[in-house]
């Protein structure tokens, strides 16, 4: 009931007028909150403390981190075109900021990024580098090019194809002798294209390839000339005898000593590499085939009869596939041509 | 050309649980589809293992689904994906420290998905999954393996024992104790096994030789889990198997009536179809033999030679690291080695020695232990200088009670296992304690003398041997016994079956009207005559058990009726049998009779094979005994004693049991507190007994007796019958007292009619 005078001091307490005197703070609401807060160190996320500005070297190495790190894309976007500019806009022989040795290994993953600017970006990236310098790290840019041409997008799959492009261009040999070069490739392309058999499956002809194969659409659709080019470009590097392999006057020039470039220290990396000395073992699909005939030998066993199936049905449909399925069998034929079938 | 949405296909595309559905619906549209997926996983997996700690799992699938989706169609593409297995095995015992803890339990878990799919077998699985259990320094990984593994052994052991699988492993883990016994990664093979002991999944010698090498490693934790496993892992076992049988029972007939109530439906129909199924496998499993299943103690090969390597390795040992709780139980393990198999490590008792004192911590489990180590074939010399000590630092008249206490009843449990360690002069010296002022040292001593009146009575003073032990010393039916001296043994109840016999020849006779004692060729009629008729019997349920084709037809009848038809022999036995018949009619003729037939060993079974109704018999007769003993029928000295033996022959003695009625450690506050507490239920807030009296009748929905009534009633309503109730006059008072009476004797206001 509230009789007492006890609960009517408290009832009246509430609508009871706060004085305020003169000299002394204000009282504090009764809704306050204190937000003050006691911190032993403070830490800036984005500024730089120190007075002088970054070199280009450790700048180079930022840009490159968060190219290949940064969680958002348009950031590794950005960061690859900073990356591309301050590589194009370097004098001819300076030495670049960091060795492709750490550029590459960070950047190649981007291979497979979701983003096709980022892609894209980072083929323009890439064809910077000095191709010399491509050449000894074939192998690891070979194992993210084929993650790229198996991916499930098909945009991805466009993009890991420009990327072998520019691998042949610079270093057309090491791609098809590197370890696994020759043919796991190979096999990343039959898949990609949809000339692959399964090794278990009985005669079962399968017409599904709506979703990967050449009758994909859009941009994705224009994409099995492409391929056919594509690899018809791989295969000549790894078939065709190149016009220049023999020096015109080896014999001649120096008579008394025959073949000394065989017998000279080897001019490329790791000359042995065929030996695998240190290595784990390699199976049939991880090993190198130096030799053409290797190479040669290998296409004819495993992939010479899905290929010319492939071609004779690109070849009925015309059009672009048809000219760039000529073209393909043009080099099958040229490669294969000095091949006599050694029973194996 | 139809237009399509690309976004859409793209879709799909990455979709690989979709994939995975249609895959499993129809493998061979999909091919091409999986080939490339499969093409995906090759080459993420060679990015792994170029570089596996800077492989991320970013983009838009990684590579642990890739996993997933290859695991779970593999079955579908067995040639495609041959190498698969492999793999995941390369990838997580090469890189099993440096990967992604989610990564690895996906492969974890694939590599059994490819298990229960039977792409792989148990051992190849477990064979790849024990040595990562075994070196990885992650723990949750360590949880992950330990549980797939014990998983996978049960299941592989589920329908029928697969001995091979449970070989290979307890092969595997007997060379990972044997291998390196210093290091602890032993403890994985004393987990393993023991969780499956308790399971009853692994109940044979080779397990218990595991742990036997486990005790004997030079790794603490592992000699602990070793020497635990033999102390407590057949309660635990029998523990689980009491739980798990616990929870099956289901009330088949109060399903029913459920469902004759409720909606009926299928899901009800099969609810209760399901749990008569299981009722019924339940009464299946309970009608099956048991199995048997030995105590992990019975099953060691060779316990003496365990014993002493124990012994000299882990207590005898300078060196030992043990501390002194892992000593105890090593020690306690020890002497239950000794004391269950009659075992003789003589260094054992002089290693005691030491321990004997009041001020040792843990004496009582020192003195439990060495109650337990002894044994009736132990030699007296080397326990009488043990008892000795014990009685002189123990029990005296300065000692604390119980202290008192815990030496007498240390003494008297070593005596009851072997009472020649005891000397008379002591032995009347501890007696005297039963006139002692403390409950628990004279409960003690008592304990003493009467079981000294049981086994040696001649070394009591001749006032303390009571009745029986003095009458028996005169007849001369209580011997004294020497040291190996072991009684003859028999087939139990063969006395009772024998009384049996005899008793039913003489109701037979009586009903034939002939005189109670036959002569002996009638009684070998009868014999023969019934044997017939047991084996008879036995013949027949032997054919109608076995279909073992053209075996019936040899007449086995004769060959028994050659081998056991008495003519030839002299009836000596029925001569005793008439003695035992002619049911001397004095009481005391009777006992003597009694002692006679339990004195002498029962030549029934030396004389006569026993058929299968007659082993039927005994097995009643038998169960009667028992029953009879539980009673508290008299027993006789023999069976006293042997009933004092078996006490202790199976189960462990505990420092509880030393200790006996006064702790040495009085109980903490909080203890008491517990005891009290103890059964009274929670007791949330204060109110009073009947409140809470009340509340409990209310949440079980019970209703509220009159009284209670009466005491809530509003107050107001019974305003008006107080008032009426002074002006009434004294016929009105009458008839209402009458009333109350009758309504009282009728049983209420309605009466109980029904009733």
């Amino acid at each position: 009931m509230g009789s007492s005078a006890r609960k009517k001091k408290e009832k009246k307490k509430d609508f009871q007028k706060p004085k305020l005197r003169v000299g002394k703070t204000k009282a504090k609401a009764d809704n306050f909150t204190d937000t003050s807060f006691k911190s032993k160190s403070i830490v800036v996320n984005q500024q730089s403390l120190s007075t002088s500005a970054k070199s280009s070297s450790s700048q180079f190495a930022h840009y490159l981190s968060l190219a290949s790190s940064s969680k958002s894309d348009t950031q590794r976007r950005d960061a690859l075109a900073y990356l591309t500019t301050q590589l194009s806009s370097q004098p001819v022989n300076e030495p670049m900021p960091l060795p492709t040795a750490i550029i590459l290994p960070k950047l190649l993953p981007l291979i497979l990024d979701g983003t096709s600017s980022v892609r894209s970006q980072l083929l323009k990236f890439l064809r910077l580098l000095p191709p010399s310098d491509v050449g000894d790290r074939a192998e690891q840019s070979l194992l993210y090019t084929r993650a790229g041409m198996t991916h499930l997008a098909a945009e991805i799959r466009v993009d890991a194809l420009s990327i072998l492009e520019w691998l042949l261009e610079v270093a057309k040999d090491d791609v098809v002798t590197c370890p696994g070069g020759w043919m796991k490739t190979l096999k990343s392309f039959m898949t990609m294209m949809g000339w692959a058999t399964s090794s278990g499956s009985t005669k079962w002809t399968s017409a599904s390839k709506s979703s990967f194969g050449k009758f994909a659409f859009g941009k994705a659709g224009k994409a099995f000339p492409r391929q056919l080019l594509v690899l018809a470009q791989f295969l000549k590097a790894g078939l065709v005898e190149p016009e220049d392999s023999l020096p015109t006057s080896e014999g001649t020039a120096t008579f008394p000593i025959c073949q000394v470039g065989m017998h000279m220290i080897p001019t490329r990396s790791n000359a042995f590499a065929h030996l695998n000395l240190f290595g784990t073992s390699r199976d049939e699909d991880g090993e190198m085939y130096i030799d053409r005939e290797d190479r040669q030998r290998v296409f004819h066993k495993n992939f010479r009869a899905a290929v010319e199936e492939g071609i004779s049905t690109a070849q009925k449909e015309a059009g672009e596939a048809g000219r760039a399925a000529a073209v393909l069998s043009k080099v099958v034929r040229d490669g294969m041509a000095d091949y006599t079938d050694i029973d194996d | 050309m139809v237009r399509k949405r690309v976004g859409a296909l793209e879709k799909v595309d990455a979709d690989l649980p979709n994939l995975q559905y249609k895959i499993r619906r129809d493998p061979r549209s999909y091919t091409e589809e999986f080939l490339n997926q499969y093409g995906q996983y090759q080459s993420q997996r060679d990015i792994f293992m170029a570089s596996p700690n800077t492989a991320s799992s970013s983009g838009i699938i990684s590579f642990s689904n890739l996993i997933d989706f290859v695991a779970h169609v593999s079955d579908c593409f067995p040639e495609d994906t041959a190498e698969f297995p492999e793999d995941l095995k390369t990838i997580l015992t090469l890189h099993h420290a440096e990967l992604e803890s989610e990564l690895r339990e996906k492969i974890v878990g694939s590599l059994v998905l490819l298990r229960r799919k039977e792409i792989i077998d148990s051992s190849n699985l477990l064979n790849a999954l024990f040595p990562i259990l075994v070196a990885t320094p992650s723990k949750t990984l360590r949880t992950l393996l330990f549980q797939k593994i014990l998983s996978d052994l049960r299941t592989s052991n589920a329908k029928s024992i697969n001995h091979r699988l449970n070989r290979t492993i307890q092969t595997a883990l007997f060379n990972l104790l044997t291998s390196d016994r210093t290091s602890s990664k032993g403890i994985w093979a004393v987990k393993i096994t023991r969780e499956l002991w308790k399971r009853q999944i692994w109940t044979d010698a080779k397990a218990v030789e595991i742990m036997k090498e486990a005790s004997l490693a030079d790794n603490e934790k592992v000699i602990g889990g070793g020497v635990r496993f033999f102390l407590g892992g057949d309660k635990e076992r029998e523990e689980l198997e009491d739980e798990s049988s616990d929870d099956e029972a289901i009330d088949v007939g109060k399903l029913k009536h459920q469902a004759g109530i409720n909606k009926k439906n299928k899901k009800a129909k099969r609810t209760i179809e399901d749990a008569v199924k299981k009722v019924k496998r339940n009464e299946k499993k309970k009608n099956q033999p048991h199995p048997l299943n030995f105590s992990a103690l019975h099953l060691l090969h060779d316990p003496q030679g365990f014993a002493e390597q124990l012994f000299s390795k882990h207590l005898h040992n300078g060196k030992s690291k043990l501390n002194l709780d892992q000593k105890l139980i090593v020690l306690q393990l020890v002497s239950r080695l000794v004391g269950l198999h009659k075992l003789t490590v003589i260094t054992l008792y002089s290693y005691f020695i030491k321990y004997l004192t009041p001020r040792q911590p843990q004496v009582t489990s020192f003195l439990a232990s060495l109650a337990q180590a002894t044994h009736s074939l132990v030699p007296p010399d080397a326990l009488e200088p043990l008892v000795q000590k014990i009685a002189n630092e123990f029990v005296s008249e300065a000692s604390a009670s119980e202290v008192a206490s815990a030496g007498l009843n240390a003494i008297r449990e070593i005596c009851v296992r072997q009472p020649l360690a005891m000397s008379d002069t002591l032995l009347q010296d501890l007696v005297m304690y039963r006139k002692s002022k403390d409950k628990g040292t004279m409960m003690a001593a008592k304990g003493l003398l009467s079981l000294y009146r049981e086994v040696g009575a001649d070394m009591l003073k001749k006032r303390d041997r009571g009745k029986t032990a003095t009458m028996g010393i005169k007849s001369g039916s209580i011997k004294e016994r020497r040291f190996g001296e072991e009684d003859a043994g028999g087939i139990e109840g063969l006395e009772l079956l024998e009384q049996w016999k005899a008793d039913e020849r003489k109701r037979k006779r009586a009903e034939r009207g002939l005189p109670e004692l036959g002569t002996d060729e009638e009684d070998n009629e009868d014999d023969e005559a019934e044997e017939q008729a047991g084996w008879d019997n036995w013949d027949a349920e032997s054919d109608a058990s076995d279909d073992s084709g053209g075996w019936i037809a040899v007449d086995s009848d004769d060959e028994i009726n050659i081998s056991d038809s008495d003519d030839d022999q002299p009836s000596s036995k029925k001569v005793k049998l008439d003695t035992a018949a002619k049911q001397p009619e004095t009481e005391e003729e009777k006992e003597k009779a009694d002692a006679v037939l339990e004195n002498k060993i029962s030549k029934l079974a030396t004389t006569k094979i026993l058929t299968p109704a007659d082993l039927a018999k005994l097995q009643e007769l038998r169960l009667e005994a028992s029953m009879n003993k539980a009673m508290g029928k008299n027993k006789t000295q023999a069976q006293r004693l042997k009933e004092i033996a078996d006490r202790h022959a199976d189960d462990a003695l505990t420092a509880d049991q030393i200790e006996g009625f006064s702790k040495l450690r009085k109980s903490t506050k909080e203890e008491m507190i517990a005891l009290a507490r103890e059964g009274k239920g929670e007791r949330g807030e204060h109110k009073s007994t009947q409140a809470l009296r009340r509340a409990k009748k209310d949440a079980e929905g019970k209703s509220t007796t009159n009284k209670e009534k009466a005491r809530k009633k509003n107050f107001l309503m019974t305003l008006g019958k107080a008032k009426y109730k002074q002006k009434r006059s004294l016929t009105q008072t009458r008839r209402v007292l009458k009333g109350h009476i009758e309504r009282s004797k009728r049983g209420g206001k309605r009466g109980n009619i029904g009733m």
